[in-house]
Formats: C-alpha cells, sequence, structure tokens
C-alpha cells in the first residue's frame, strides 16, 4: 500500500488517493469478510473436528472425516453418483445447446431477441416453479405418459418421476441456458468473412463448421461444460424434489449429515471435497483452454 | 456446384430452425405447464387437466403458510438487493476506476462468490453465526443472501462503467465539482442501468434461493415452504403460487434488458 502511494506521486494530496480505492472496497468488505470468507476458513477447520454423538463437534485436527468420505462405501457412492450424474448433465447440455448456439448465432437475425429472451426466462424464473412443470411433465398422470398411453406407445405408464432419469431431464432444462449463453458469445465472436473465406476456398458447409467453426468456439465450450457442472454437483433443489431416495446425491447428503445426522464436522469435510472438485473443473478449463484457445485469454 | 453448396447450407438452415423451436419449447415448456395446471379442476398433477377452474388461485392466495413465506422472502430479498446495490456498486468503482496495488486480487475475492456452490456458502455462514452473535432467521438469511448478491451488482456496474471515460470526472473536477458532486452528478446517473439490473437479479436470486436459506432461515421463506408443499401434497396450489412469481420475473425483464446488452457488448470482466 506504501509503495502504490509513493508510486503514484510526490503530491501530499496522493496519500489520500491511495487509501480511496480501499474506502470504495469498505462496504463489499463488511459484507463479505464476517459472511463469506470467515466462515469459509471455519468450514474448512470444522472439517477437521470430530463428531461425536453426545457433544456434537469436538475440537480435534484429525483428517479422518476425509479418510472416511474417501474410502467409505457409502460416501464414494455418493460421489460417483455425483459426478457422474454432473458429468451426463454437463455433456448432454453441451451437446443439446451447441447447434442452438450455432444458430442463434448465425442466423436468429429478426426473431434474435427473442430467442434470447427464451433462454434467460428460465433463468429468471423461480427453480421451484420450474422443478414443479417438470413434475406434471413426469408424472404418471403427466403430459409425457398420456401422450404416450394415447398414441399406444406405451400399455402401463413410464415412472419418470421420483427416478433418476427424471432428475437428470430437469437438471438438463436448468443448466441448458448456461451452456447455451457462453456457446453463443462464442461463435457470435466469429466474423463472417470467415465463413465467406472458408468455403470460397473449397470447404464444405460441414467442413467449415468442423475446421473452422468448432476451434474457435473452444472456449464457449469449455465454460459451458464447467458452469453445467458446477451446477449439477451442487445442485439441491433437482435431487432432492424429483430425484430418487435410491440413487443419493453430495448436495441433500451434506444437508442431511448437518442437520438430521448431526455430523457437522462430516458435513463440513463433504462441502470441502465438493469445492475442491470444482476447483479442479476450474482448473482443467483454464489448462484446456490455454492448450486449445491460447487466444481467449480472459477467462 | 454453387448451387449444390447453397443448397446444402439452405438444408441445414431449414433443419437449425426446426432443431431451434424445439430448444426453445423445451426450454418453456414446463413454466407453461406450470402456468396451465394452476388453473386446473383437477386435484392432482393429471394433464391436460380435467377442467378449468380458478379454486387453486383463490387457495395459494388464502395460504397462510405461502403468504407468510410470501412475506418474508420479499423483506429478505429488498433489503439483501439494497445492501448488495451499494457493496456491490461501491466496489465495482474501485475496481473501476483506480489502479492500485492488490487490485488483480480484490476482483478476484469480490467476484468468488459466484463460483462456490449455496450449499457450501449456507453451511458455512451456519457455522459462523455463533461466532457473530447470531442465530438462524431472518437476519443471517438476509446477510447470507447479500453475500451472493454483491458479485452481481459489481458484474453488472462493471459491464456499465465499461465505456465509461475517466475524462469525465476530471472534467468535472476542472469545473469546481467535488468527488462527491462529480460522482452524484456524472458518475452515478451514467451507471444507473447497470446498478437497478444487478439489484434485480440480486433480489430475484434472494427470492428463489434455496441452497443458502436452508441453513440460514428457519425454513419459513417462500421457496422453502413450496419445496415442502410440494414434497407433501404436490396439488396444484404450487401452480398457482408458480403464476404469481412468473409474472414478477415478467415484470422484472425489461428493467434487464438493457444492461444485459451492456454486458455482451461490453469489454469482458
Amino acid at each position: 500500500m506504501t509503495q502504490a502511494v509513493r508510486r503514484s506521486g510526490p503530491v501530499a494530496a496522493m496519500r489520500w488517493d491511495g487509501w480511496l480505492p480501499w474506502l470504495w472496497l469498505l462496504p463489499a468488505t463488511i459484507v463479505l469478510a464476517p459472511f463469506f470468507f470467515m466462515p469459509l476458513l471455519l468450514l474448512f477447520r470444522n472439517s477437521l473436528n470430530r463428531d461425536d454423538a453426545v457433544a456434537l463437534m469436538v475440537p480435534d485436527f484429525t483428517a479422518a472425516n476425509y479418510i472416511k468420505a474417501l474410502t467409505d462405501p457409502f460416501y464414494l457412492e455418493l460421489f460417483s453418483n455425483t459426478i457422474g450424474a454432473a458429468l451426463l448433465v454437463a455433456i448432454t447440455a453441451t451437446v443439446i445447446a451447441y447447434p442452438f448456439a450455432f444458430f442463434i448465432a448465425r442466423y436468429a437475425r429478426r426473431s434474435l431477441s427473442l430467442v434470447i429472451w427464451a433462454v434467460y426466462m428460465p433463468l429468471f424464473v423461480s427453480v421451484i416453479v420450474r422443478v414443479f412443470g417438470w413434475m406434471i411433465m413426469l408424472a404418471d398422470s403427466g403430459l409425457l405418459n398420456n401422450l404416450l398411453l394415447r398414441a399406444g406407445i406405451l400399455a402401463t405408464p413410464l415412472r419418470l418421476l421420483f427416478e433418476v432419469d427424471g432428475m437428470l431431464i430437469g437438471m438438463i432444462h436448468r443448466y441448458l441456458p448456461l451452456a447455451i449463453l457462453p456457446l453463443f458469445n462464442a461463435i457470435q465472436k466469429i466474423p463472417d468473412e470467415l465463413y465467406r473465406a472458408s468455403s470460397n476456398l473449397g470447404a464444405t458447409p460441414v467442413g467449415v463448421i468442423r475446421d473452422v467453426v468448432f476451434p474457435l468456439s473452444i472456449p464457449g465450450v469449455a465454460i459451458g461444460l464447467q458452469l453445467v457442472f458446477a451446477g449439477a454437483l451442487s445442485d439441491f433443489v433437482l435431487p432432492q424434489i424429483l430425484g430418487s431416495s435410491r440413487f443419493r446425491m453430495l448436495a441433500p447428503a451434506i444437508y442431511t449429515e448437518a442437520t438430521t445426522n448431526m455430523s457437522v464436522a462430516m458435513a463440513a469435510a463433504l462441502a470441502v471435497l465438493m469445492l475442491v472438485f470444482i476447483i479442479i473443473t476450474l482448473a482443467a478449463v483454464s489448462v484446456l483452454l490455454r492448450r486449445f484457445a491460447p487466444w481467449a485469454r480472459s477467462v | 456446384m454453387v448451387t449444390g453448396a447453397s443448397g446444402d447450407s439452405r438444408t441445414i438452415k431449414t433443419a437449425l430452425t426446426l432443431y431451434a423451436i424445439a430448444v426453445t419449447a423445451f426450454l418453456l415448456l414446463p413454466l407453461v405447464l406450470a402456468v396451465v395446471l394452476a388453473f386446473s379442476s383437477g386435484n392432482n398433477l393429471q394433464f391436460p387437466p380435467p377442467g378449468l377452474s380458478v379454486q387453486w388461485i383463490g387457495k395459494a392466495l388464502e395460504s397462510r403458510t405461502l403468504r407468510e413465506g410470501f412475506m418474508i422472502s420479499a423483506v429478505v430479498g429488498v433489503v439483501s438487493s439494497l445492501i448488495s446495490a451499494v457493496a456491490g456498486t461501491a466496489a465495482a468503482i474501485a475496481i473501476n476506476h483506480f489502479r492500485f496495488k492488490g487490485r488483480a486480487a480484490a476482483q478476484a475475492l469480490l467476484m468468488a462468490p459466484l463460483s462456490l456452490p449455496g450449499i457450501v456458502v449456507g453451511l458455512a455462514i451456519l457455522f459462523a453465526l455463533p461466532l457473530l452473535g447470531m442465530s438462524s432467521g431472518v437476519l443471517a438469511t438476509i446477510a447470507g443472501h447479500a453475500v451472493i448478491g454483491t458479485p452481481y451488482v459489481a458484474y453488472m456496474v462493471l459491464a456499465s462503467l465499461a465505456n465509461y471515460d475517466l475524462a469525465l470526472d476530471r472534467a468535472a473536477a476542472n469545473l469546481g465539482a467535488g468527488r462527491f458532486r462529480t460522482f452524484r452528478d456524472i458518475t452515478l446517473p451514467l451507471i444507473a442501468p447497470g446498478i437497478y439490473a444487478g439489484t434485480i437479479c440480486a433480489f430475484l436470486l434472494s427470492f428463489d434461493n434455496v441452497a443458502l436459506s436452508l441453513f440460514l432461515s428457519n425454513g419459513n421463506t417462500l421457496p422453502l415452504r413450496l419445496m415442502q408443499s410440494i414434497q407433501v401434497y404436490a396439488d396444484p396450489t404450487v401452480a398457482a403460487a408458480s403464476v404469481i412469481l412468473i409474472l414478477m420475473s415478467l415484470a422484472a425483464l425489461p428493467f434487464l434488458e438493457r444492461a444485459f446488452r451492456d454486458a455482451s457488448t461490453g469489454r469482458a470482466i
């Protein structure tokens, strides 16, 4: 700080300037220091404590919770369920989003604002409403089963609600906009001349997409994958309402450990592990981008 | 050759158009279903509904638990988004107007709540409450939601500051305006759309929040009440409440549009 003041000039009044940005940062510090940074440190510290049936949480300094979480089959299944579901949702959402984002970036000139509105709209509607919509769709007497039964495709209703499939469909719907928007941004930046130049040089439409559009859209793909993966990995509402009790997911498990099971130290360790998974994907994305899209610096 | 290629791209375009319509329908479908079911005369999730009625709208408006939840969520949303507005706007100005040591770190820390899962932040704040002399309830929920809202406001304000010319500040100073007047008469009007949009975003996020409220409230915010009633009854009351929530979001969208345009055309942040 004092260095910055010295560098910024010899005038005495500049000393006040050195403090000025920190003054502007003060309100955010008052909010974030006690209610974000201190709690996160405490979360990490508590994950090293011991849970006790009688005394709740006993101060300790042990990795026991982490060892248990990473060796006990019960928790291992929890992680493989959650990471598997999140990967599946991230990849599916990106595959669905890609042609859509390409279309709105390239062709939807007049209807662009309408389509963008349709992408943003679900994001601003309560997630409870969206989940409820899927319950209506997937219920035994819901829309999908009604259609399939009437069309004679099914003889008995398909069981989707409160099953893994229904939860995955709900998750793909919830996070699809997060895959579409970064892709749209990336593809929109590709100049028209590149398309014309490549087809003048004899590239087929498929060749243009494979060799020109796709490599340039890698930042959008990577960011979308990461956002959807992180969202699905930490989702509470979807597994809780649409999910199956036989397919346990991490976020509801953290809540159950902390409340019903009174294992707060274990809950803290699971929460830290969730953070670690998300940090790993963030790091993977930045490595991937440096390797395949070195021009995209500001990510 | 040439006609063949353009014929190809026309086929691709038609296929993409149909695909885009299908994806748009998929995105909007659950919202439409919830709205239609709100006017069902049946008492379960049967779709298409057996008949039409407004009984569930009436039931939702009469429900004491939902009304109480709505009031609590409204208070938490308004207060926490106003706190976020002040903290986020001021922080955005610090990041945009000044070059100081630790600026990059300050920006990263400011945006950190954006990439952390709510369930982790909620549990962490729950641990900290005793140290802060607080317990779960409306105040704790407001504080938690303000944490999530602050980086959103900062992001939106930074977007509207992207094209802000600092020469304006110097011109104002040369003309004799003090720092406060410069801020009030020059800076504030120019970044107002960003502040509005960020604050509305923060409000909607708070109003819809589950993961933090789970730990910090006493289970009485509107989303938690709706979740409980979905899990117990699964009747159209929730659909009726959904209509009200969708109308609220629709009312907010026009305010957000301009800021989103700023955010998508402005410099990368």
